[in-house]
């Protein structure tokens, strides 16, 4: 019973965090300069066209009024309407949603072979010279900025030693059937070999670039929490029982040290998403980042507030899966704790 | 046989390494760079030349030019105050929120203190970049617009590590003492609890330091920061990124230098938060 009242109160804490964001979003819808309706109405429209459209849009009513429209629009999945190419925000999100995670999932996966085998030989050798090493080489990765990282990658490996292609999701004439919108998978599941690889080809690079802070970050807090461990009395039987160092780090330190690796690797997924923006521009893929950048560039204002609401539940969605997962991965864990697993 | 009194505490020595000393030269000069960097570059590097146009390195220009002809290195060195006093200056306004938020919260009443620290959760849960580019696109893009969005999206984690810590100094018998003196709530909070809670965000400051440049130099480059043609990193990355094929130190070089800085207040804050807590070291 327990575990239900922690996941109702998480449950009440993330709908607290979307209604704060709707009203956010709100406010600055109201902040943004110009008028409304005629910006809905279009350029040129006559005052009587912007008169009837603010009628429609109910923009007429009082602030108070149209901010309860506003949360009602929001709970029905109304992200509101692309000025530019006239649809829901919601629709075009979702049809370039499974872009975004693939490239998500394969980084997640990189990040997680590159960081557990670092930190647990850095736990080990703790003080000698890979230790030393590894460490500012995470502190230096943690502080790459992504955008230039993918712009260098690029360059190097797509213009001019040509080992990977430049941007984009597949080669000319090499696509599978959508049905996913993942275009690697959908070339498994249409098992067409050359296309899964063309695909993952494509995929390949801005992963790495997902992958190298997500590593970084993993790697410090899982050495930093096998330390703790290894350093713990629970230890003490252990190694004087004679169990060698390998079977100490493995079976003892690193079940006990997952589980504040879980909670931040949960954090760092849910930040993949913003960094998306800077990532998929670069490569030209598609998927919610470049959406949410395009938007800003098309100056579509309207489309940017929707996209950022759409991010909001996503990063929430997943923070709240995370914390869900971090629970059941540790009984012992409680009230103040399982808060702070939000961040 | 004689009593030797101790006169004073022996000064605790710092006993630096030479790996610390070169991290803490290499910020020194960072910022002594960014303070005179705008007086003494030549002023020809906001004007266009021509004839000189994406010239690779050379003795003549250190790091070669940009499609206007203007030397890559020396708008580098002009654009470090941009960059990194912009970075300071999110943080240090973000500082001071989160120092208002926390202060409210402990001695406010109970009511009080729940609805900002409710307020600071939700903040926290929320994906900073992406409601820093809603706030800069709906300001309009400028190197301001970056600046106010990062500073309003920023504060939530100060705030909630604050609070805990002044919550903590407020059980502290000097505290009690200062209270029993009869001096007023205001003045104990100002002058006695804030200061005395002050030095949790000192690690914390150089980690941001080094994130808020990678955030303010990722806004320039979509768009919602500073403009080229401003010689700020992230505006200068952006600008050069279309002919990045036929010149690719335009794009290299200032993403260097932000690598270069965001480096140098990463592995500040390592040394800090070791020195805290030795437990980490390596």
């Amino acid at each position: 019973m327990a575990y239900l009242r922690l996941i109702s109160q998480r449950l009440v804490m993330t709908v607290l965090t979307l209604w704060g964001l709707a009203t956010l979003v709100f406010i600055m819808i109201k902040l943004i300069p110009g008028d409304e309706a005629q910006v809905a109405a279009g350029p040129g429209a006559s005052p009587e066209q912007v008169a009837s459209v603010a009628k429609r849009l109910g923009l007429d009513l009082p602030v108070l009024q149209q901010y309860l429209n506003f949360l009602l629009r929001m709970l029905r999945g109304d992200l509101g309407t692309s000025v530019v190419s006239s649809k829901p925000v919601l629709t075009e999100l979702a049809a370039v949603l499974p872009s975004t995670i693939e490239l998500m999932i394969l980084a997640s996966i990189i990040g997680t072979v590159i960081a557990f085998p670092m930190a647990l030989v850095a736990a080990t050798y703790r003080g000698k010279a890979f230790d030393g090493i590894t460490r500012i080489i995470a502190v230096t990765g943690g502080a790459m900025p992504a955008f230039w990282l993918a712009l260098m990658l690029q360059f190097f490996f797509g213009n001019v030693w040509r080992i990977t292609p430049i941007s984009g999701q597949h080669s000319f004439g090499i696509s599978s059937p959508n049905v996913t919108g993942m275009p690697t998978l959908d070339a498994l599941l249409a098992g067409d070999m050359v296309g899964f690889l063309d695909a993952m080809a494509y995929l390949i690079l801005p992963a790495i670039v997902f992958a190298i802070p997500f590593a970084a970050q993993v790697f410090r807090l899982l050495r930093a929490s096998l330390l703790g461990v290894l350093a713990s009395d629970m230890m003490l039987p252990v190694r004087a029982k004679g169990a060698s160092t390998s079977r100490m780090v493995l079976r003892h330190a690193l079940p006990n040290s997952l589980l504040p690796t879980v909670s931040l690797m949960g954090v760092l997924i849910g930040g993949m998403v913003g960094g998306a923006i800077l990532v998929e521009t670069v490569f030209a893929r598609r998927g919610v980042g470049s959406f949410l950048a395009n938007s800003v560039a098309l100056k579509d204002t309207y489309a940017v507030l929707g996209a950022v609401m759409f991010v909001g539940i996503a990063v929430c969605l997943v923070n709240l899966v995370a914390d869900i997962i971090t629970l059941m991965l540790d009984p012992r864990i409680r009230g103040a704790q399982f808060r702070a697993g939000a961040k | 046989m004689t009593l030797v009194l101790p006169t004073a505490a022996p000064r605790r020595k710092a006993n630096f390494t030479a790996y610390e000393l070169t991290v803490f030269g290499v910020v020194v000069a960072l910022f002594l760079l960014a303070l005179i960097g705008p007086m003494i570059a030549p002023a020809d590097i906001y004007t266009s030349n021509m004839l000189e146009t994406l010239l690779p390195p050379s003795a003549e220009h250190w790091l070669g030019t940009d499609d206007q002809g203007r030397d890559i290195f020396w708008r580098l060195v002009a654009g470090s105050r941009l960059s990194l006093f912009a970075t300071v200056l999110v943080v240090i306004l973000y500082s001071i929120i989160g120092m208002i938020v926390a202060t409210l919260a402990t001695v406010g009443p109970r009511w009080v203190d729940e609805l900002l620290m409710r307020i600071t959760d939700i903040g926290l849960s929320l994906p900073g970049l992406v409601v820093s580019l809603g706030i800069a696109t709906v300001l309009g893009p400028s190197l301001q617009s970056g600046i106010i969005a990062l500073a309003l999206t920023g504060w939530p984690m100060t705030a909630r590590i604050l609070r805990t810590t002044m919550r903590q100094t407020m059980e502290q018998p000097f505290v009690e003492g200062a209270r029993i003196l009869g001096v007023s709530r205001t003045r104990l909070m100002l002058k006695h609890v804030l200061p005395n809670s002050l030095d949790v965000l000192i690690v914390k400051w150089a980690g941001d330091i080094s994130f808020t440049m990678l955030i303010l130099a990722g806004l320039s480059f979509i768009g919602v920061g500073a403009q080229p043609p401003s010689p700020e990193w992230g505006a200068m990355i952006s600008g050069a990124r279309g002919y990045m094929s036929i010149a690719w130190w335009a794009v290299a070089a200032p993403g260097a230098a932000i690598v270069i800085n965001a480096v140098a207040f990463a592995l500040l804050a390592d040394i800090l938060q070791v020195r805290r807590d030795p437990s980490l070291q390596a």
